[in-house]
């Protein structure tokens, strides 16, 4: 399965349209890593433990966005955008679509 | 020219299979089994820590929380001083350590209770002394709150209920307010009570205070009789935190039987 | 007493309508969808080169869902353990078809054939008491092509 951002695939031609398909999840880490954060907040620094949440929540929503496409019969998904929201406190929304296509 | 379409697609990828009732019952249990765990070891913790407190500091702490009002209109009639001599002639039975004193309190109201708190402070409810027949019962009420300041037993529950709020609203974080006065209130229910062993180790002592005041501890079982017919109108009664009335008198009469303790009952003086 | 009362009859109330609610609204979203389903969306930038001539607009639709108690309570819990709040997904996936379903039946009223270059966005209005979610927005937008008769 492919996924670009881009609209036009060097060297290969769209035979088929197939509209959009998206995936998203919501994910929380665990109340102990949210206190090491809030300490972490006071040093400053990466937040090891959000990256890691929102990396796994990033490939689960592109995961469940190229099940749709698939379930389409696409090839490839173009025109991928990520979308992040935050919905409750503590936990990470994470929201990917593009369009499915079929590719020669 | 390329084609366009939307086929369907395909359902349910994008949410999870997941029973909500099933998912909430399992969070809840597990939750609920680790906030117990660590509710458990906390308050061990802190009530150890809460007898370390001087008496001294308790009774400070109780003067400026609670009685800084209503300990100068109390009126002192002959009924109070009778009440506040044998409580005096217990407490010295029963050798408090250093600095510890006793404060008694009598209310005139219509209240089968009794109660000790911070600083050595007990009140006793007219409604209470309406209903016991002799001093001899009267006297187990003192003994056994006497007995409760001795063990530092309110400092302790109050250290317990302390923890368990901050705790309660350190895993809640401000989350759901509802939540949070749902956990408060067990929090509550547990906290403002002496737990089974402490009412337990107050009975003993109390039981050899009167064995050693008048000599035997006939009547004492009265006591429990009374607040087991209080006892009655509360539905809840495995979450009372007073030993089960039944048993106690039974620890009452095997005392008596023990110490081969019969003798004459002390009638109560006249009162208001 | 009474709050522990008045929590579960909240949380009764928000499991049983929360739950009737949704699953009317899926019902309804996928018989709307099989009626606009001649109406294509795509996210793609750009239209097709076009040999008829065509016109285009804006179009665009937006739904405002709100989550039930339950739910709340149940993905609040879950943020103490970690891991997906599947109770957030279901609304997520709710507001996101509502919302394309409305964009799909204005660009119906235009007279469009298909929707390029169509845009979600996101947004908690409410974050309720102790930051919890109250609802939630999803703004759905794109360009419609319809074709000059």
């Amino acid at each position: 399965m492919l996924i670009s951002n881009v609209e036009i695939i060097p060297g290969r031609r769209i035979i088929k349209h197939l509209g959009m398909v998206q995936g998203n999840t919501v994910r929380a880490k665990h109340a102990g890593k949210d206190i090491m954060a809030s300490f972490k907040n006071i040093f400053g620094g990466e937040l090891k433990s959000y990256t890691e949440l929102l990396q796994e929540a990033r490939e689960e929503a592109t995961d469940r966005m190229t099940r749709q496409a698939k379930g389409l019969g696409a090839n490839a998904v173009i025109n991928v955008r990520f979308a992040t929201s935050s919905i409750a406190a503590g936990a990470a929304e994470l929201f990917v679509y593009g369009t499915a296509v079929e590719l020669d | 020219m390329p084609e366009y379409e939307n086929p369907e697609v395909p359902e349910g990828i994008n949410v999870s299979e997941e029973h909500p009732l099933k998912e909430f019952i399992l969070l809840a249990c597990g939750i609920g089994a680790a906030v117990a765990v660590v509710l458990f070891a906390l308050t061990l913790l802190a009530q150890n820590a809460a007898k370390a407190i001087p008496f001294e500091m308790e009774k400070k702490l109780a003067a400026n929380a609670i009685f800084s009002a209503d300990t100068e209109n109390l009126k002192s009639s002959e009924f109070e001083k009778y009440l506040s001599t044998l409580a005096n002639k217990l407490a010295k039975q029963q050798g408090l350590p250093e600095g510890m004193t006793i404060t008694l309190h009598y209310s005139n109201q219509n209240i089968v209770n009794a109660f000790a708190t911070l600083g050595g402070h007990i009140f006793v409810y007219r409604g209470l002394i309406d209903k016991l027949p002799h001093e001899n019962a009267l006297a187990m009420v003192i003994a056994h709150e006497i007995a409760h300041i001795r063990h530092r037993d309110p400092i302790i529950a109050m250290g317990r209920g302390a923890t368990m709020m901050l705790i309660l609203a350190l895993f809640t974080g401000g989350d759901s307010a509802v939540a949070q006065q749902f956990l408060g209130q067990i929090g509550l229910v547990t906290a403002l009570n002496f737990n089974r062993e402490q009412e337990l180790a107050a009975d003993v002592v109390a039981l050899e205070t009167l064995q050693a005041y008048y000599g035997h501890v006939n009547g004492a079982e009265v006591l429990f009789e009374v607040l087991g017919e209080e006892e009655g109108e509360v539905p809840l009664a495995f979450l009372s935190t007073h030993p089960m009335t039944q048993s106690r008198i039974d620890h009452v009469i095997s005392f008596r039987d023990e110490h081969d303790g019969r003798g004459e009952l002390t009638p109560l003086p006249e009162y208001q | 007493m009474y709050d522990i009362l008045i929590f579960l009859t909240l949380m009764a109330l928000g499991f049983f309508f929360g739950r009737r609610a949704e699953k009317k609204h899926f019902k309804s979203i996928r018989r709307r969808e099989a009626k606009y389903r001649q109406i294509l969306a795509f996210s793609e930038r750009l239209p097709p080169p076009n040999t008829r001539p065509v016109e285009s607009q804006l179009v665009s639709g937006n739904v405002v869902i709100s989550v039930d108690y339950f739910k709340q309570i149940v993905a609040g819990l879950k943020t103490l353990v970690g891991g997906r709040l599947t109770s957030y997904e279901s609304l997520l996936e709710r507001a996101r078809r509502e919302a394309i379903l409305r964009m799909k039946e204005q660009a119906a009223a235009a007279g469009a054939e298909t929707i390029f270059n169509v845009k979600l966005e996101t947004a908690s209005i409410t974050k309720g008491n102790g930051q919890q979610v109250g609802c939630v927005e999803v703004f759905a937008y794109g360009t419609a092509i319809i074709p000059i008769a």
